[in-house]
């Protein structure tokens, strides 16, 4: 069984994450955070199969996250989601470099996002 | 090209501006090609022709931004922006600059004689927008890539992470020509947001957080690092020092603008000096790989730096080793001249010699004040990790106590400030924890919900005083006293005072027993407290009213470096009694000198003084039988005794030093001190005698 996490300010955003998560596998454990912060209190108390930030956040932005996930031991073969507006091609080229396995641009479609989570989760489990 | 076929279209208003636009355009080329020449030929422009750019570029915004053209008005803003940088000399001027002019220009003149035709428009739009940009690019990097964010010296990691709006604001704060660090801290996992608050509320006081990037701690597994990416005017010293931490926790990406660094930098040192320079060099911190394409930038920096030095202490311990050296030789001359002028063949010369003498003493006095001055820092240093403490243990304890700090510009030495924090912030912390009621608790009595502790600073003569009060509960002097009893450290029939049972906190037997705490709410290694303060040649009283509060009192002299002494001796021996503790010397008649339950005192204008005779506690020779002792009053705190003594021998300026082996272990040694042709002679550790004293009050 497959663990998440999803790191996203906004709640109206992490339900539709949420939603979008069960519907694709509704036996998926999904923690979610409200911040950088609490996603980084959250990493090490449980084995995530896959990651999903957003990147404009209060306190440390999704780069940050992204840049700390793959610089660390521990988490480095997590796959990684950013999940952010539309905008910034320099943002999303940079969270590709630091390391993110893929990025989706809101507003998303659903099967969208649940394609790209499908082929990440495998690459989790094989890992 | 452009067709201008079809301006009949448009109003003789729109004529009118295109025509008074191109004049300007006209008398920009004209003036930027002479300031062109210039550049080439490696002279400075004229700055009458830079400000007449400038002029014309504001006009050129305010004409286009009338007739609705904003692109073109959006540029010229820019130019005029850019103009007034260089005006000011904010900005060098380069070829680059110079070909941003001439396509702008360009660019602008093409709009002008633009049809309405909408695809051309958004062409020409396109292509100011370009311009915009580049010029915003220029502008933001006018020391070439001292400024850009990709050269700075820092860890690639932290810049990889930014944003573009977090580049933008990295951007910002260079043009401002503040300092960029990266300033690395380190937390436990399950803890780190409120220590990470605490050093970003510290940062946000003098600076801007640009960016927060964790990464692994040193043990990954339970620490987490955050590397925080700083802007600000301070020097990195000086930056390190707010926030408590080693300069070597902070990564210097470039430093502030000479001219925006220091506004108000204290000259601790001459940097002009010669012998100083060599020697401070070191201590200034540059980036690595400074570019060595900016020579002149870079000198700018290290100037500014070296305004201020920092400077080991020990080489300050050193020349007020040798100050204090001279003095000795000074007082051998004052001998040579005094003995000159006893004698007839030798009396003019002796005044003469004891003239110098004088002139000397003035000079010496005022070297020494001088080296003592560059010793002395701010008590604020510590005041501010006080109220660090308190804001922390408000969130822990959930205890609303308000801090208030006074006096917190008076100096005292370095080393003495430093050797400070720990007794304070442990006083502090007593005084929160336990002193100060719960909320509830002190609004049943009647107090205000909230607890005040006041620390507060000043200078008394040679001291320096700390306050600490709270208004907590006070002390229960009888709880002390019975503790006092079951431990054994009083026996049951001594008649102690309430100050004399308050005193008893600071023993080591009773202090560090943890229902003290409980019970009567202080006393956790108040004697700690006391033995570091008294290392530093300072004491410590205590005062404490049950219900209204506690205060511990802290006197200290304002230098560990270099005294004034008292000298005495007992029989053939000689001692140096610190003078900042001695309250005044009389002459005695032992009969004047009563014994009461085996301690020998003497009516001092009404109040019983204490007597300690130095011959018996060192065990020393005297000959106070042959005639009258003189009694030496010494004063810490408020704590009051007499010495007797033999004889008094005259001031001097000491310079303590320490000693080694086994006459270390002495109580009531402080040191010693070399006095000339006396030789070295032992310094009398006063808050010891004091505080041995008031212990033997059961006999």
């Amino acid at each position: 069984m497959s663990r998440i996490l999803i790191v996203e300010d906004s709640g109206t955003m992490r339900s539709l994450l949420v939603q979008a998560f069960e519907s694709l596998d509704p036996e998926l454990k999904i923690d979610e955070a409200q911040n950088g912060f609490e996603a980084l209190r959250l990493l090490p108390r449980n084995a995530y199969d896959l990651i999903v930030t957003d990147i404009n956040m209060p306190d440390i932005n999704g780069l940050e996250l992204v840049s700390f996930v793959k610089g660390n031991d521990n988490y480095r073969s997590i796959p990684l989601m950013i999940v952010s507006t539309e905008g910034s091609d320099r943002d999303r080229n940079k969270g590709l470099e630091l390391g993110a396995e893929a990025y989706l641009v809101k507003p998303f479609e659903p099967d969208e996002l649940q394609r790209l989570a499908a082929g990440l989760l495998d690459v989790g489990r094989k890992d | 090209m452009v067709a201008r076929g079809k301006g009949g279209s448009r109003s003789k208003a729109h004529r009118e501006f295109v025509s008074e636009a191109e004049d300007i355009l006209e008398r920009m080329r004209d003036d930027l090609s002479v300031v062109a020449e210039a550049v080439e030929g490696g002279r400075d422009a004229d700055p009458d022709l830079i400000n007449r750019l400038f002029r014309s570029a504001h006009s050129l915004k305010g004409l286009s931004g009338m007739f609705g053209f904003d692109a073109m008005s959006d540029l010229a803003h820019h130019l005029e922006d850019l103009l007034d940088a260089l005006r000011m000399g904010r900005l060098p001027l380069s070829d680059e600059g110079l070909g941003l002019f001439d396509d702008s220009i360009t660019v602008i003149a093409d709009a002008l004689g633009e049809t309405d035709d909408p695809e051309q428009v958004a062409a020409t739009e396109s292509r100011i927008r370009g311009l915009v940009e580049r010029i915003e690019s220029w502008n933001a990097a006018p020391d070439e890539d001292a400024v850009e964010s990709d050269s700075l010296h820092l860890s690639p990691s932290v810049l990889r992470a930014l944003t573009e709006y977090e580049e933008h604001r990295l951007q910002e704060n260079l043009n401002r020509g503040r300092g960029i660090y990266v300033v690395d801290v380190d937390f436990e996992i399950a803890s780190f947001e409120e220590g990470l608050a605490e050093v970003s509320a510290a940062i946000k006081e003098i600076g801007e957080i640009l960016s927060t990037l964790p990464s692994p701690g040193d043990t990954p597994d339970s620490h987490i690092r955050f590397s925080l990416l700083t802007a600000t005017d301070l020097a990195v010293e000086d930056l390190a020092a707010r926030l408590d931490l080693s300069v070597d926790a902070v990564e210097v990406g470039r430093l502030p603008r000479a001219a925006d660094a220091d506004p108000d930098p204290a000259p601790a040192v001459d940097s002009k000096s010669e012998n100083a320079e060599p020697k401070v060099e070191p201590e200034v911190v540059v980036g690595p790989e400074a570019s060595p394409e900016q020579p002149g930038h870079e000198t700018t920096t290290l100037k500014s730096i070296s305004d201020t030095v920092r400077v080991d202490i020990k080489k300050l311990d050193e020349l007020m080793n040798l100050v204090g050296e001279l003095a000795i030789q000074k007082g051998a001359i004052k001998q040579m001249a005094m003995r000159m002028s006893g004698e007839k063949l030798t009396e003019r010369a002796g005044s003469e010699l004891d003239k110098i003498h004088r002139a000397l003493e003035r000079k010496l006095q005022e070297l020494q004040a001088g080296v003592l001055e560059v010793r002395m820092v701010p008590l604020r240093q510590v005041f501010d990790k006080l109220a660090r403490v308190v804001r922390r243990l408000r969130l822990d304890l959930r205890k609303e106590v308000q801090l208030e700090i006074r006096g917190a510009d008076t100096e005292l030495d370095k080393l003495i400030v430093e050797e400070l924090v720990d007794p304070l912030m442990h006083v502090v912390r007593n005084a929160f924890d336990h002193a100060i009621e719960s909320e509830e608790e002190r609004l049943e009595i009647g107090k205000p919900a909230n607890g005040t502790i006041r620390v507060e600073a000043l200078q008394r003569g040679n001291d320096v005083v700390i306050a600490v009060s709270d208004d907590g509960r006070g002390i229960d002097a009888d709880h002390v006293l019975a503790l006092a009893h079951d431990r054994g450290l009083v026996s049951r029939e001594a008649d102690l005072s309430r100050k004399e049972i308050l005193e008893l906190i600071f023993q080591p037997g009773l202090s560090t027993r943890e229902e003290v705490t409980e019970t009567s709410g202080r006393g956790v290694g108040m004697d700690v407290v006391r033995s570091n303060i008294a290392s530093m040649g300072g004491i410590v009283d205590i005062d404490s009213t049950p219900q209204l509060g506690t205060t511990i009192t802290i006197t200290l002299p304002i230098t560990l470096a270099i005294i004034q002494a008292l000298i005495v001796g007992v029989g053939e021996h000689l001692f140096a009694v610190p003078l900042n503790s001695v309250r005044e010397t009389l002459l005695v008649d032992p009969a004047e000198i009563q014994r009461s339950e085996g301690r020998e005192l003497l009516n001092l204008r009404g109040d019983p003084l204490a007597l300690r005779r130095l011959a018996e506690e060192f065990h020393l020779e005297g000959d106070s039988v042959h005639g009258k002792p003189y009694v030496v009053v010494l004063g810490m705190g408020d704590a009051r005794m007499g010495l007797l003594v033999d004889r008094l021998e005259g001031q001097q300026d000491t310079v303590i030093k320490p000693i080694q082996g086994p006459i270390r272990e002495v109580r009531g040694i402080a040191g010693a001190t070399e006095l000339g042709e006396q030789g070295a002679v032992l310094v009398l550790d006063v808050s010891a005698l004091v505080e041995d004293l008031g212990r033997r009050s059961d006999p």
